[in-house]
């Protein structure tokens, strides 16, 4: 009886075939576009755009303008001054700005970044460039700023100071060098490999248990109630059918990962394999419980919608958890989107099995365990 | 030797529901008690809310009862699989998965109702029954409402039931598709098939039940066999219709005095009354004499709305008369 309800939903996919597309293009197609987002804002590597002013017209100033334009590859607009700078900004046409306004081996501060509260971010990024290309491409003119600092403070002669400006400069240095502890794969492609991918679930189980009402409106659940094995063959069914279409959306989001991303899926496939199991179960019976709670369509699907966005904003789908405050990411506890996330990376980035992922994986079947019982049970109580 | 009296299929005794957000309305079900044999067809009618669905949906075990039992070939569906299992329903709704075809529907309703061996021997019986083979591929979805009310008949006795539910089976159906589906209900009887039949239509009531019991507000006010009923209720009297081709004054003092009343905009007069072919043709000439043509007159057999309409006031006048009610 189980395998009837299972062909029947499965025919019901197969044979929507738009539908089919949607389930397995959208899900991928929105990895990648967080993926790209993130990835690059954890990795630092943001795309700002700048624009820059050079009010000192020094050669110094000239040589920093020089050397910024191949750094931000490109996205170095010049301005002519301050007021056109600032006005670009607040439109939107650069993220941040630079004024080169003083002298820049002996003005307190020669160089202003100007940002947008919007994107402080950016302002960041920009203050990093412009401090890497000047130690880099300007060494003298900075150890001219430090030996100008520092020459009073040695009681330096004159003398003694033009002779170390003549100096060449030396590599600049920094007291402290960041080494990455792990390796293989972007950690932020995998969150949001197992972040879209659980969200992905919960709408396609969403969906997929609303058929539930949709056979009582037909009178199909009159017919079905007749069924010699009752109520729990039909909702297992459906369980089964959700939890093997979720995992089957799950590896072709994955799949995609590992051709751009080169993830490492292949090294971690069984464990990989027990964490969609447990993903698509605990989504299937989380919308099961809902579907069945519900008594009409329209209900379902509004409260289906706020409790998928709910759930995914708190658990980690949208914006990585570690961005949030702590509140909140003791919240996302309760979501299994927080679970999927944690397992997912600690198999496929940290590449162990640990208690973390075996918590995981029994919250995740305890999620799928109470979706079930209380659909079977508001099933069976219901009266037609 | 006497011959043995048919089994008794369905049993419902005393059985009363009133739905929770209906407190203070009447209950959907008032303390009725019927049964049904085996090869009986039982028509239940009423006017809408007066809880025709809820019975069915109690005699199959859909519905839980407050109070009075339901039993069916001895046990209770609700709760006996075994029993659910001989029951087949048609409701008013098509029932089927659209995105299947008819096979496939008929096949998954066979493996659910327990139909192990001979599958597909079943699925083909209930499809040449209900002349669906030559749709046996078609997607549910992509049939006529004739053909998917035949297929909705067919999943619902697949299994071979003893209890047959079936909540207007006929309904939007050309007379042709509804002669062959009588047919099968017919021949379904005629193979025990014990049949609870829903419907509006007089002439599924006349032509297929052996037994008529009204219903009012969960009450089954009346029990008989359709021509028992019917002239208990019309004694000999028929609908005698009367279409006027234009408005006219002079005739109104006629048609009332002959007991028939305007229906919609004054041109058609309607009113049940003995005699009616002889009385239709007294009325013609004296609306001639008049000078008024009748665009048309017809005589019919009383609906069922008549027969309701009978069956409450009779309820009401016994009521009034501390008889109590009929059933």
């Amino acid at each position: 009886m189980i395998w009837v309800i299972l062909r029947v939903m499965a025919l019901g996919v197969w044979r929507d075939r738009a539908g089919l597309a949607l389930t397995f293009a959208l899900p991928p197609l929105v990895f990648i576009v967080f993926a790209s987002v993130f990835s690059a804002a954890a990795s630092g590597k943001l795309d700002v755009k700048a624009g820059i002013v050079d009010q000192a017209a020094s050669v110094e100033s000239g040589r920093l303008t020089t050397a910024l334009k191949p750094q931000l590859s490109g996205r170095l607009t010049a301005y002519p001054n301050r007021a056109a700078l600032a006005q670009a900004l607040a439109d939107g046409r650069v993220d941040a700005g630079v004024v080169v306004s003083g002298n820049l081996d002996s003005d307190p501060t020669p160089v202003t970044v100007l940002i947008d509260p919007g994107r402080r971010a950016a302002g960041e990024v920009l203050t990093a460039e412009v401090n890497a290309v000047a130690e880099h491409a300007l060494p003298d003119v900075m150890m001219a700023r430090e030996i100008g600092r520092l020459g009073p403070l040695l009681r330096l002669t004159r003398h003694q100071t033009d002779r170390l400006g003549r100096q060449p400069a030396p590599t600049p240095t920094t007291p402290f060098v960041t080494q990455q502890i792990l390796s293989g794969g972007d950690p932020m492609v995998i969150y949001y490999a197992g972040a879209v991918s659980i969200l992905f679930l919960m709408f396609t189980a969403m969906q997929g248990a609303m058929n539930l009402i949709d056979e009582r409106r037909a009178g199909l659940r009159l017919r079905l109630g007749l069924s010699a094995g009752g109520v729990a063959p039909l909702i297992l069914g459906r369980m089964l059918w959700l939890t093997a279409l979720g995992v089957a959306q799950a590896l072709v989001l994955f799949i995609v990962a590992v051709i751009l991303y080169r993830i490492p899926l292949i090294e971690s496939l069984a464990p990989w394999t027990v964490t969609a199991i447990a993903a698509a179960a605990a989504s299937g019976g989380i919308a099961l419980a809902l579907a069945a709670a519900c008594p009409t369509r329209e209900q379902a699907q509004t409260l289906s919608t706020f409790v998928v966005l709910i759930l995914a904003a708190v658990g980690g789908s949208m914006a990585p958890r570690f961005l949030m405050p702590a509140p909140l990411q003791a919240l996302g506890w309760l979501t299994p989107h927080a679970w999927v996330i944690q397992a997912y990376q600690t198999l496929l980035w940290r590449r162990i099995i640990d208690a973390q992922v075996l918590e995981a994986w029994a919250v995740l079947a305890a999620f799928a365990a109470a979706g079930f019982a209380i659909a079977w049970s508001l099933e069976s109580r219901r009266r037609l | 030797m006497a011959a043995e009296p048919p089994e008794i299929v369905l049993r419902l005794l005393d059985a009363h529901r009133r739905y929770a957000q209906s407190a203070t309305q009447a209950a959907a079900l008032a303390g009725v008690s019927l049964e049904l044999a085996a090869g009986e067809i039982y028509a239940l009618v009423g006017r809408n809310g007066a809880g025709k669905s809820t019975l069915a949906k109690a005699a199959i075990g859909a519905l839980a009862l407050q109070s009075g039992t339901v039993r069916v070939l001895g046990g209770d569906p609700a709760k006996d699989r075994a029993i659910a299992g001989r029951i087949g329903v048609a409701p008013q709704e098509i029932a089927l998965y659209g995105h299947l075809t008819v096979a496939e529907n008929l096949d998954a309703f066979a493996t659910l109702a327990g139909v192990r061996r001979g599958r597909g021997d079943a699925v083909a019986e209930a499809m040449a029954a209900t002349a669906c083979t030559p749709r046996a591929h078609a997607r549910v979805d992509q049939l006529s409402g004739g053909w998917r009310r035949r297929a909705n008949l067919a999943a619902a006795i697949v299994h071979r039931p003893r209890l047959l539910v079936l909540d207007e089976p006929t309904e939007g159906l050309d007379s042709q598709t509804r002669m062959a589906l009588r047919r099968l209900i017919v021949d379904l009887k005629g193979r025990g098939t014990a049949i609870l039949l829903i419907s509006h239509d007089a002439d599924d009531v006349r032509t297929l039940a052996d037994r008529v019991g009204v219903l009012e507000a969960g009450r089954l006010i009346a029990e008989g066999s359709p021509g028992d009923l019917m002239a208990q209720a019309f004694s000999g009297r028929q609908d005698l219709v009367v279409r006027l081709s234009a408005l006219a004054g002079a005739a109104e003092t006629t048609l009332l005095s002959l007991g028939l009343t305007p229906t919609d905009d004054g041109l058609v007069w309607s009113g049940l009354v003995v005699d009616a072919p002889a009385l239709a043709s007294r009325l013609d000439q004296a609306l001639r004499r008049l000078g008024v043509t009748a665009a048309e007159m017809s005589v019919r057999q009383p609906g069922l709305d008549a027969l309701i309409a009978w069956a409450c006031t009779k309820v009401a006048d016994d009521h009034a008369l501390g008889h109590g009610a009929a059933a």
